[in-house]
């Protein structure tokens, strides 16, 4: 039997959409080649309605169409698409600045139960190693490295002790020092992020590094203020420990938090709990990258030139108190008070 | 949910993301080695950056005799380290040049666009999974230091169930993808193949007309598959790559099993077989709309 008959469903709804998608394709194919940033206002606007239309379309043929190559075509403009609108977006104004003085302190507060875990890691350190130099003062060597040490030990004389908080015996001109900051920044700030990291085997390498960092801390404390140094020290170490100590709790903190999904992952898989926790906690530590930059930034210049004990506890009271300032206030909602709806007239309360 | 089980049926290397529009699409992962080569072409660009900068920051140092243009080449070659992933991903749409290279793109696993914080988290742990392994091989004092020996076993332990998880996992998923939400996959390219349902020697509006009909028994006996191996076929004989003795055969096994009379298979075995998948793919869309499903010729 011959006859006509209607031209086939999917044919004529490829037909009646094909400029549409060729017209996706071409954007989405700039978009990904040249960036977004080459795209027009108008064409811009037209991305994601295309995107949509074609999101469509490809639910409609994989439900009814029997062409392979048609599905498979719009299969792969969708996800070349996908990319092209929900690949990161470029940045918006501002967007540091929220970075910095939003996401930053919400996140810090967020965790705070792991920030005083990583604070008492810490202090745990520096307790237990100043408990073991006051019994025998040979565990310094144990805490602290040579390197770091710099001859600060306990058999360095009391004068040469108090001689390296005021930068004397080697007074270094202001471009080493400048140098001496940068590195100092750069050493500090991958021991952060390292400190993060480990969190990455359940937090436990994390808690390890916290401790000892706490004990060469505990370790300077006791071999100083053995030989009655312990204010000089403070006003030397307080500057800049505000905000490099400060970072590397807060480091140390976004690390255990990692550690802590993994061990308690909810009603998640323990993967998307890391993925959660992961991006939470890595504010925390680009966060804290500044503040070991502005620690690197004290300790290489501020507290080499300026000796004098007042002046330098006047300089630490001025970092607490941006420090605690910006991690405690910066980024609260600001609170909106409600006001009551009057009852209209008449009515029964 | 549906989502979760059908999650599980995927191959391995198969990336399903659900975006904001709830259409699941599916990308292939991206594989270790590609991987591995856009992460030296990348490793390649950062270095040469740091030795540049080194250089002239030697140089500036060693003519103005001033430490500053040092110590700023120092902070910005670490930055230039350890920043540069996270601002290529951030601002060329999840790709560094060594991915742009091999059409790679990092994608967030849930289907919410690539944030900052995810790019930040998984560039994080790029350190500790090259670097450190690195170290403990090449100088494991400096990384264990006074540490008992055996303290190198959980370490190392952990350190291979680590960098052997991309080459374990479903999605090749690094440690760093896991902390950061995301995951690598190809950019897809398919190009749009002629359709050859369609009379491309017609005007569009025409009205179609059969040269021959088969009924609804000759055509409920092939599936899907079988449709588009038909279609592949046309497809070459359109491209002239196929022989016209291979139409025939298939011309002559598709008549004989569906049980068609008639001399057309011999004449004209392109045409015949055209008709026949003009009419097949129609009833098994057809077929669809009811909701029935025929993937091929054994599927009952």
């Amino acid at each position: 039997m011959k006859g006509a008959r209607k031209e086939l469903r999917s044919v004529s709804f490829r037909r009646e959409r094909e400029a549409q998608w060729q017209e996706l394709d071409a954007l989405v194919e700039r978009a990904l080649k040249k960036g977004l940033g080459t795209l027009s206002e108008g064409e811009l606007r037209r991305l994601p309605v295309l995107y949509r239309a074609a999101l469509s379309s490809l639910s409609v043929a994989r439900r009814t169409a029997m062409d392979r190559a048609l599905v498979d075509y719009l299969e792969s403009l969708a996800a070349r698409a996908f990319l092209a609108v929900y690949g990161s977006r470029k940045s918006t104004r501002g967007a540091v600045r929220r970075a910095l003085f939003e996401e930053f302190p919400r996140r810090v507060r967020a965790l705070a139960g792991e920030v005083a875990l990583s604070t008492a890691m810490v202090a745990l350190g520096a307790v237990v190693a100043w408990a073991l130099m006051q019994v025998d003062v040979g565990w310094y060597d144990a805490f602290v490295a040579p390197q770091l040490a710099g001859g600060r030990d306990p058999h360095a004389s009391t004068e040469m002790l108090r001689g390296a908080l005021y930068g004397e015996g080697g007074q270094m001109d202001s471009g080493m020092l400048s140098v001496f900051a940068s590195s100092l920044f750069v050493h500090n700030a991958g021991i952060g992020m390292m400190c993060f990291a480990l969190g990455f085997a359940v937090g436990i390498p994390t808690l390890i590094l916290l401790f000892t960092n706490g004990l060469m801390l505990g370790a300077f404390l006791s071999l100083y203020a053995d030989r009655g140094l312990l204010y000089e020290l403070c006003g030397w170490l307080l500057p800049h420990g505000i905000p490099e100590i400060g970072a590397v709790i807060l480091c140390g903190a976004a690390g255990l938090h990692m550690g802590r999904s993994m061990l308690v992952p909810g009603r998640r898989t323990v993967p998307e709990a890391i993925g959660d926790a992961g991006r939470r906690a890595s504010m925390v530590v680009l966060g804290s990258v500044v503040l070991f930059a502005i620690a690197g930034l004290i300790e290489g210049l501020f507290r080499q030139l300026v000796t004098d004990d007042t002046l330098r506890y006047a300089f630490a009271a001025f970092n607490a108190i941006w420090f605690f300032g910006w991690l405690l206030l910066a980024g609260r909602e600001r609170t909106t008070v409600e006001r009551p709806v009057p009852l209209p007239e008449g009515s029964k309360a | 949910m549906s989502a979760a089980a059908e999650t599980a049926t995927l191959p391995k290397g198969v990336l399903e993301v659900v975006g904001p529009e709830g259409v699941p699409l599916r990308f292939e992962t991206a594989s270790v080695a590609e991987r591995f080569v856009a992460y030296l072409f990348d490793l390649f660009l950062v270095a040469l950056t740091g030795i540049i900068l080194y250089i002239g920051g030697v140089l500036a140092t060693a003519v103005s005799g001033l430490g500053e243009p040092l110590a700023l080449v120092i902070a910005l070659a670490w930055l230039v380290w350890k920043f540069y992933y996270i601002g290529f991903e951030m601002w060329w749409q999840g790709a560094t040049p060594g991915k742009r290279l091999l059409g790679l793109k990092v994608v967030s696993a849930d289907g919410s666009g690539l944030t900052l914080d995810g790019i930040v988290a998984r560039n994080l742990m790029r350190d500790l999974e090259v670097f450190l392994p690195l170290t403990i091989l090449l100088a494991p004092q400096q990384v264990l230091g006074d540490a008992p020996w055996w303290l190198a076993l959980p370490a190392g332990g952990w350190i291979l169930v680590m960098l052997g998880l991309p080459f374990f996992s479903r999605e090749h998923t690094r440690a760093g993808d896991l902390v950061g939400g995301t995951r690598v996959v190809r950019v897809p390219k398919t190009a749009l193949r002629r359709d050859e349902a369609v009379r491309h020697s017609l005007p569009p509006d025409a009205p179609v007309v059969d040269a021959w009909t088969f009924s609804r028994q000759q055509l409920s006996f092939y599936g899907e598959h079988e449709l588009e191996t038909l279609a592949a076929l046309l497809r070459d004989a359109q491209g002239g790559k196929a022989r016209p003795e291979d139409l025939q055969v298939v011309a002559h096994t598709i008549a004989r099993k569906i049980g068609f009379r008639g001399s057309a298979p011999n004449e004209d075995p392109r045409r015949f077989l055209r008709a026949f998948y003009e009419q097949q793919r129609a009833h098994l869309e057809r077929q669809l709309l009811f909701g029935k499903r025929k993937a091929s010729k054994l599927d009952q």
